[in-house]
């Protein structure tokens, strides 16, 4: 059978394609598997870079991201680390939150175009980015000056305190917290899922800095968030027909691997190297975004700059987005490579000691 | 908490997953054209592509996690788990007792 597709929707895949996708597909499940999420932000506009349609590159990264997160929460849940219970339940609070940025976003559309949707995301991104990945970073550098344990933030020690009705306890998280402190944390999330399609770098700094959860349960539990919504957000494109599965199957096949790799990553090395790793990606990504900025703010009249500086901007601006991603990448096999050496030596020396 | 697998057994599932997960992605890229439009169709066949890709992430995850295994990098167990083995105590010996 010899079926023409909708040139339209879907690209034709050549063979550099295809490798591009793959090595993507592994560094970025490799990144959400140890910090629970933050690998699929390279995918939509790398899909885009190749040609693919914006909603269809959406649509297959998501479709990517589900089954990709459920490899990676069952592969943390046998390590203990995963609070199914806080992930369902930031889960319901983050669904709203997605509506609402999709209302939002829709409304930005309607008023200013295209070109007034991709400012406000950018813009999303930088303060966002900035904000809660400089406080993340700030947090990971004072930790990792200390014993590299996590301590349970100010903030959450007081809203722990706060005995309002319902409180609900966390078992894995070991957290009791009123039920009313975890709808922000979802809704957020949920929010900026819908904006930059990438809700962990407020879901997992949310749970441990506004409820208290440590890193390591945080960033497992955001898995099972990921899956949920990312279970749902498929289920609305794939009606629409708009998932490219040749694009989902070929990233998978790189993302399994990844993820699970990343997944034992979390084992071997100092739970602060989490926040290090999410601080560095978020801040590195803010700069990529912002350099984004002027092409829209030009589209609006609101700048005046060339073209030629509007391409390279862009080509950088992508270029500090996968560096993002590599740089993620490398601190976290360096600190997995750093770590098996030390168990090695320790191994070594307790056989030497008995000999 | 899973049981550890020897290298050997990580292997031989290695090469079962891996052997159905490439059956799985030969299936679907033999007519990738003909794949792509029936999993666009929306409406019913919305499942189509749900249940590919959880296929997918049961055989290749499957592979991938024995693949890791099979190169020997395996997770470290976790602390907490090693202590509350150590710690464990006997239960008491029943002793009699003459309350008198």
């Amino acid at each position: 059978m010899d079926v023409a597709l909708d040139s339209l929707r879907f690209i034709d895949l050549t063979t550099a394609n295809v490798i591009f996708l793959l090595i993507v597909g592994f560094i970025g499940g490799l990144v959400s598997g140890f910090i629970g999420s933050g690998g699929a932000f390279v995918l939509t506009p790398g899909m885009m870079s190749l040609g693919v349609p914006g909603t269809v590159a959406v649509a297959s990264n998501m479709c990517h991201k589900f089954p990709k997160a459920l490899v990676g929460a069952i592969k943390r849940f046998r390590y203990g680390q995963v609070d199914v219970k806080l992930g369902v339940v930031t889960a319901a609070s983050a669904g709203i939150g997605v509506q609402v940025g999709i209302k939002i976003q829709n409304m930005i559309l309607a008023a200013w175009g295209q070109a007034g949707s991709n400012l406000y995301v950018s813009l999303s991104f930088v303060t966002v980015l900035i904000t809660v990945g400089g406080y993340v970073f700030y947090d990971a550098m004072k930790s990792r000056k200390g014993t590299g344990q996590d301590k349970t933030p100010a903030l959450a020690l007081k809203l722990q305190k706060i005995n309002l009705w319902p409180m609900v306890y966390f078992k894995t998280a070991n957290v009791r917290i009123s039920l009313w402190f975890t709808v922000p944390v979802g809704f957020a999330t949920g929010m900026l899922a819908a904006t930059i399609a990438v809700g962990g770098f407020i879901g997992v700094p949310g749970m441990i800095y506004v409820m208290g959860v440590g890193g390591l349960v945080a960033s497992a539990s955001e898995l099972v968030l990921a899956f949920l919504m990312g279970l749902c957000g498929t289920v609305n494109w794939a009606m629409q027909g708009m998932v490219d599965i040749r694009l989902t199957l070929i990233i998978l096949a790189g993302s399994l691997l990844g993820v699970q790799l990343g997944a034992i990553g979390t084992t071997l090395v100092r739970e602060v190297m989490i926040k290090v790793v999410m601080g560095s990606i978020m801040l590195i990504v803010a700069v990529s975004r912002a350099l984004a900025m002027p092409k829209y703010l030009a589209q609006l009249g609101l700048m005046n700059i060339s073209k030629d500086a509007v391409s390279i901007m862009d080509a950088v601006s992508f270029g500090i987005m996968c560096a993002a991603l590599a740089l993620g990448a490398v601190i976290i096999l360096g600190a997995m490579v750093k770590a098996r050496r030390a168990m090695a030596r320790q191994a070594d020396q307790t056989a030497y000691g008995q000999a | 908490m899973a049981h550890e697998l020897t290298k050997k057994q990580a292997v031989i599932r290695m090469i079962g997953f891996g052997i159905a997960s490439a059956a799985v992605y030969a299936g679907a890229f033999y007519d990738p054209n003909a794949f792509v439009e029936l999993c666009s169709r929306g409406g019913g066949y919305t499942a189509l592509p749900i249940a590919t890709v959880l296929l997918v992430s049961f055989v290749h995850g499957g592979f991938a996690s024995n693949l890791w295994t099979a190169l020997g990098i395996t997770a470290k167990v976790p602390a907490k788990t090693a202590q509350a083995v150590k710690t464990q105590t006997k239960r008491p010996e029943a002793r009699a007792t003459l309350n008198a």
